[in-house]
């Protein structure tokens, strides 16, 4: 009954907004937007000093200086100087690939848990190219790698999107059963048909041709005869994948607000039955967008490969590489949009790197980076914020919102079932896309009306 | 080449022997799975809490000196990870997925962390066979040619295991509280109506699969590896995970399941010398599964209100 309750409710409809309420609504989602994930990292940090500070010797003010110690290095291991930060730019690179490759899927409320295996399928299909070809001029054989290893994280997300339409499979198993498949495959290429002669469990390096350039190499090609040069341009290790993800980023959030596509996406994660009304085919929908997010992660499989030494695939990397699953972190930190993916990939994967610099001087173990990012995990999935405004809400005001419920794993969507009253409508408010709640629904209502709504018109007609 | 060797590995006794390990110890966590799934409580995360059982039966059994009092550790730390879960997912209402995988990830990184700081990146020791969990002895039983070896020279874990799978199958379709659990899982609002406590038996059947986890981690780390090794659950749960849905979320069913996983795991280490690859069969489970999933071997359905946190009055 969301749908109902939640319409006669709305203060104030779309259409009659004024100017500054439009502004100061956009402004309470910004606060909303930015306050939410900062209070989840500040928790985590939090909970980081106290991990470190249990573990740690001496007085309770030497083992506050211990933590703090270890979090100064964690920062100038990550961004302090930009030898460093080009380091963090390294993973920051695949975090922002796999991370849109989660939220194109989050948008259509599917669970991309697969991300790592797209990642992995683009890969290692990207690689078998780059072997089996390996005299191709770099001309052909760039753009052929590129697109191979796109096409193939795109079809193993699809599969997921396909099991989905078809037969109602829920993605998070299909996804996680995917992901080991490809792992095992991939070690079984890589020790056994691409193996490298007289090596145990790795591939050769790819053809030269192939490998991108660093990006200060490029620059001091390019702008460096009109600007100032970059000395010692191999010390700074990102390469031009970099800008790759941020076209990539770019391109999410054009496809996301500005095509047919993006918003039917939005309207099927919202509410499948009112996207059915709307003449969207879900089905459809379901496959491309899991396509798509494949193709993301695969995409940066393969630049990875082609961007970075040692350019080649080895045995086990899959299983052990955790990307695709930061990745989960990076898009719900980043609430599902371009920018604050952007920034969630920055923070992870700086992390990531400064942990190392944090092991070897502070002497604090960078898998500390991990227990940081389950908490704010745990933090994003609980919504601290939410549930303490829903308790000031509820003591102040006899109005009760309406129930904040995700239809997950047991809540399959049945695509073929004909919508009923509206009594099972998945809800729609979920806090995590402050974009795409009750707003983005009142969007929409000008051209697909709920089924609710639409009942209500006939029965006003026939009265 | 290939059929000689074939048969000469499956008839041996050491594959049964092997196979029924790897099976009981991917049903222990299978079981937890099944039970969490029942009352309605998506579980993700028995890796992690395996990986957690792991770690503590092994650092508790080296500080007390006794395998007993490890292996009971072992157990509470699964169960206290799931509390966590439990807690999230139940009384906070999270989304159950990223606490799972928040789980998994907290597993991981604490357990190398603490590692570290303990043994200062020595790795910790291989354990003495009188800390280890034993195998039982059948005494003339475990002479018997063939069946000897199968069946009554296994790791007391085993034996353990087996009891667990008769009991829960027992439990959840044999007793009233079965029937609320699955009650729970299927229509909580009506389970609700007829008295049944949402939260309290959602939290039992979570703190449960965690406890079931913790126990496989102990079985993991003191009987079959004698040590702790960084990530050594393997992706094992995810294995078990595969069997709760391959086996319909039924114990009797996730123990088929788990032994043809378990079976499979064993011949793949053993089949390298006919060509057949170790890690190709190794997807075989997750082949399996989306064979089962998409319904080509009868349909796999998850309860009804699995992953649904319960609001009470929130009835239609």
């Amino acid at each position: 009954m969301a749908l109902q309750t939640a319409q006669p409710r709305s203060p104030t409809p779309p259409a009659l907004e004024t100017r500054s309420t439009a502004w100061l609504l956009w402004l309470r989602r910004v606060g909303a937007g930015l306050g939410r994930p900062l209070l989840a990292l500040l928790l985590a940090l939090v909970a980081g000093v106290i991990v470190i500070m249990i573990t740690a010797s001496g007085s309770l003010v030497d083992r506050f200086n211990a933590s703090l110690l270890a979090y100064g290095y964690l920062f100038v291991g990550a961004f302090g100087n930009a030898a460093n930060l080009s380091f963090s730019l390294v993973n920051v690179t695949p975090l922002i690939f796999t991370g849109l490759s989660v939220a194109i899927a989050y948008r259509a409320r599917l669970f991309n848990i697969g991300a790592e295996g797209q990642f992995a399928a683009g890969t290692i299909l990207a690689a078998i190219v780059g072997l089996k070809c390996s005299t191709w001029p770099g001309w052909l054989l760039v753009p052929l790698m590129i697109v191979t290893g796109a096409l193939a994280g795109a079809v193993w997300g699809g599969i997921v999107g396909l099991l989905k339409a078809w037969r109602g499979a829920h993605e998070v198993v299909t996804t996680i059963m995917l992901n080991w498949i490809i792992f095992y495959v991939s070690d079984w290429l890589v020790s056994g048909p691409l193996q490298a002669p007289g090596q145990a469990d790795q591939t050769l390096s790819m053809p030269p041709q192939t490998h991108l350039p660093k990006l200060s190499v490029l620059y001091n090609q390019t702008l460096g005869h009109f600007l100032p040069t970059i000395s010692q341009p191999e010390q700074y290790i990102v390469d031009i994948s970099f800008l790759f993800a941020l076209v990539a980023l770019v391109a999410y959030w054009f496809l996301m607000t500005r095509t047919t596509f993006g918003y039917e996406t939005r309207v099927v994660g919202e509410n499948p039955r009112a996207a059915q009304y709307a003449g969207i085919s879900v089905k459809r929908n379901v496959v491309l967008v899991m396509a798509l997010a494949g193709l993301f992660a695969g995409l940066g499989g393969t630049l990875q490969l082609m961007g970075q030494y040692p350019y080649e695939v080895i045995g086990q990397v899959f299983r052990n590489d955790t990307t695709g699953f930061d990745a989960i972190g990076v898009a719900l930190l980043g609430r599902m949009t371009a920018i604050g993916i952007f920034l969630g990939a920055l923070l992870f994967g700086g992390m990531r790197q400064g942990g190392s610099l944090m092991q070897l001087k502070a002497n604090v173990p960078g898998d500390l980076v991990y227990i940081i990012e389950a908490l704010v995990l745990f933090s994003i999935a609980v919504q601290f914020l939410p549930v303490i405004q829903q308790t000031i809400v509820k003591r102040f005001s006899a109005a009760r919102r309406p129930t904040v419920v995700a239809a997950l794993a047991g809540g399959v969507i049945d695509l073929d079932q004909e919508p009923t009253n509206g009594a099972e409508a998945p809800t729609m408010n979920d806090p995590l896309l402050p974009g795409t709640g009750r707003a983005a629904l009142a969007d929409g209502q000008g051209q697909a009306q709920t089924p609710a709504q639409e009942r209500q018109h006939q029965q006003n007609g026939e009265a | 080449m290939f059929w000689p060797i074939f048969l000469r590995v499956i008839t041996s006794g050491d594959l049964w022997q092997a196979s029924l390990q790897f099976a009981a110890l991917l049903l222990l966590p299978a079981l937890g799975g099944v039970i969490s799934e029942r009352s309605g409580v998506v579980n993700i995360a028995m890796e992690g809490m395996m990986l957690i059982g792991c770690y503590v039966g092994v650092v508790v059994t080296l500080a007390s000196h006794s395998v007993l009092v490890g292996l009971l550790a072992a157990i509470v730390a699964g169960g206290l990870l799931a509390l966590v879960h439990g807690v999230v997912s139940i009384h906070l209402k999270a989304d159950q997925i990223i606490s799972g995988i928040a789980i998994n990830v907290a597993a991981l990184g604490l357990t190398n962390y603490l590692n570290i700081v303990q043994t200062g990146g020595q790795g910790i020791p291989t354990l003495a066979s009188n800390l280890r969990l034993p195998v039982l002895n059948w005494g003339p039983l475990a002479q018997l040619p063939f069946l000897g070896q199968v069946l009554f020279q296994q790791n007391v874990v085993f034996y353990v295991t087996i009891v667990i799978l008769v009991g829960l199958q027992f439990l959840l379709f044999r007793t009233n509280l079965g029937l609320r659990i699955r009650a729970v899982g299927e229509h909580p609002q009506a389970a609700d109506t007829a008295g049944v406590s949402v939260r309290l038996i959602r939290y039992a059947c979570v703190v449960a699969s965690g406890l079931l986890s913790g126990l496989a981690g102990a079985f993991l780390a003191l009987g079959v590896a004698g040590t702790f090794n960084s990530n050594m659950t393997a992706g094992r749960g995810f294995i078990a995970l595969a069997a709760v849905v391959f086996g319909k979320y039924t114990p009797l069913g996730a123990a088929g399941a788990c032994l043809i996983f378990g079976l499979g795991l064993a011949l793949s280490v053993r089949l390298q010398d006919t060509g057949i690859d170790s890690n190709l069969l190794a997807t075989l489970p997750y082949i399996l599964t989306i064979i089962a999933l998409i319904g080509l071997v009868g349909r796999t359905v998850a309860p009804a209100a699995d992953g649904v946190p319960y609001e009470p009055g929130s009835a239609e």
